[in-house]
């Protein structure tokens, strides 16, 4: 993990804080700063002037329009990475105060309630960074490819009406289904170890994200067809049994998803899939 | 799948299942057996009470007098014991030289994240490097007959159990010595950071196999297991209590009189006898009686 010592702030102290947060206050930005891959990173600190309901997004976008640190030095633009702002999309996802998070919906009121009280940002510690507070997700997404997270419908014929699916199964798989790539769950779990390169993604722990999106399209009535081989993957190699249950993937998921559920639900059906793939497989 | 896998990675899931299979059977099963087994020097007394042969006997006394009874029993008339042993050390070194290999793997981030399941993530990995250093000395001292790692070199006997087992822990044959306080402090951080890995390693065993999926079914199992925990705590902070504060000389007196006598494990003991008239004679029998 990074150099970062400022105090994690549960959520308890989150609302206590936004109470008695101080207006017209100015905050500190503590920023671990990286001009590119395979470069050298640097701390660099910026004054930035709140505003009611003041975000980290809000506050980024001041300190690219005024790149000058605390020291007066002018230096480039910080970069980071996102798009929906409003929590859905998980490209905004960086470390504030030493565990990880969205900063589209991270309040500075929350973190930061008096006059000169620090902040500080780092990029996501699992992937490659680009720039700045801007890294690299792809390996999730390869990850949803090696797991097959899809349902199976292209094909020369018709393949007629979709499954009927009850309440509660849909609404369990509604939980599910929520997950936006984000890379929390992967950040806080120490089983998942940052892998620069490609080749070395299939060898390493795929992580809980991908695990649960196993566990959606297994459950889907269509998707089930593919399980089998979903399951090969989840038993290969940096598969299901890497997994260490810590638990932090559950605790840091800002949909809630039941990530750990998940695992255990894969686990129970790697246990089923590698006995009977011993008995009867090839 | 790429040919140029190690053989480590191709069967990386089969190995990781053995290796929690391992740590609940044989190695749970007989940490179970061995701590309830030690742990009688501590309420020995009360089960010959039971049985109206704690006569005369201090509570200490009977728990030397039923655990060595007990040893005795464990040595002489366990059929395939040497087998029995050799398969629990392959199955702990299996478990050991796993673990210790995944564990590195791991890049723990408790400061960062301070949640209970995290802590537990951390502690039992840590409490698997100390209980392989623990079990390690261990058994090559009381086991193995390495007494030059023992203080004032005891060489534990099991036709001498508790009295040599008290020499050991205690540092010499003559009472307390600050090596023995060494020895006993590490002692109790071994015993009581393996109870924790065992009642922890089967709270994820369960998750691991899909036995217990949902939450709630993850919280209800985890208190099972708590209470599994506490109890061998207890058993194995009874047993160190026990051994620690066994007299040598009074235990030897026992351990003499068990090996010498007919009537008192025969009569007062036969738990173990009734399916075999033969016991004591076997036992006499036995070279190094």
């Amino acid at each position: 993990m990074g150099a970062a010592q400022a105090s994690i702030i549960g959520a308890e102290e989150r609302k206590a804080n936004r109470a008695v947060a101080v207006e017209g206050r100015s905050v500190i930005f503590k920023i671990k700063r990286c001009d590119g891959p395979g470069k050298p990173w640097r701390w660099e600190s910026f004054k930035v002037p709140t505003e009611p309901g003041s975000n980290v997004i809000s506050s980024l976008r001041h300190i690219a329009a005024n790149p000058v640190t605390v020291d007066g030095k002018e230096t480039t633009p910080v970069v980071w990475d996102s798009g929906c702002l409003e929590e859905v999309c998980g490209a905004c996802t960086m470390v504030i105060n030493g565990r990880v998070r969205q900063s589209c919906s991270c309040l500075i009121d929350e973190y930061a309630p008096r006059e000169g009280d620090e902040i500080v940002l780092e990029p996501m510690s699992k992937f490659p960074v680009i720039r700045d507070l801007w890294v690299d997700r792809t390996r999730m997404f390869n990850a949803l490819e090696r797991v097959k997270a899809w349902v199976p419908i292209d094909g020369t014929y018709n393949l007629g009406a979709g499954p009927q699916e009850d309440h509660d199964h849909q609404q369990m798989r509604y939980a599910l289904s929520e997950c936006m790539t984000c890379g929390c769950c992967l950040e806080a779990c120490p089983q998942f170890i940052k892998k620069e390169h490609e080749d070395q993604w299939e060898s390493s722990f795929i992580g809980p994200q991908a695990i649960s999106q196993a566990r959606l399209f297994n459950e889907h009535g269509t998707g089930k067809r593919l399980k089998d081989e979903r399951m090969d993957t989840l038993t290969g190699p940096g598969g299901i049994q890497d997994c260490g249950n810590a638990q932090n993937c559950v605790k840091v998921c800002p949909k809630g998803i039941p990530l750990t559920e998940s695992i255990a639900a894969i686990g129970r059906s790697a246990t089923i899939h590698s006995i009977k793939k011993f008995f009867t497989g090839k | 799948m790429s040919t140029h896998q190690s053989f480590m990675q191709r069967h990386q899931f089969l190995i990781r299942r053995l290796h929690s299979l391992t740590g609940i059977l044989p190695i749970g099963v007989f940490l179970i057996a061995h701590l309830v087994t030690n742990s009688s020097l501590a309420w020995g007394w009360f089960a010959l009470k039971g049985r109206g042969g704690a006569e005369g006997l201090s509570v200490s006394e009977g728990g030397v007098q039923y655990f060595a009874h007990e040893v005795t029993y464990l040595n002489t008339q366990v059929p395939h014991l040497f087998l029995i042993e050799v398969t629990l050390w392959a199955a702990i070194a299996f478990h050991s030289i796993l673990g210790f290999y995944y564990a590195m793997g791991g890049q723990g981030n408790l400061p960062h994240y301070k949640h209970q399941d995290n802590f537990r993530y951390t502690l039992q990995r840590l409490s698997g490097y100390f209980g392989i250093a623990f079990i390690f000395y261990h058994v090559a001292t009381l086991r193995w007959g390495w007494s030059f790692l023992v203080p004032n070199g005891t060489e534990w006997s099991h036709h001498w159990s508790a009295s040599t087992l008290a020499a050991a822990l205690q540092g010499s044959s003559e009472g307390w010595t600050a090596m023995g306080v060494v020895v006993s402090l590490f002692y109790f951080l071994g015993v009581s950071l393996l109870v924790f890995h065992f009642a922890n390693g089967l709270w994820t065993a369960a998750i691991t196999w899909g036995l217990t999926v949902s939450e709630h079914a993850q919280k209800r199992w985890g208190y099972v297991c708590a209470a599994v925990g506490v109890g061998l705590m207890l058993a194995s902070w009874g047993a160190l209590a026990g051994a620690m504060t066994v007299d040598y000389d009074e235990a030897q007196a026992i351990e003499a009189s068990i090996q010498g006598s007919h009537e008192v494990p025969a009569e007062q003991l036969d738990v173990h006898t009734q399916n075999d008239g033969h016991t004591l004679q076997t036992a006499e029998a036995d070279p190094e009686g």
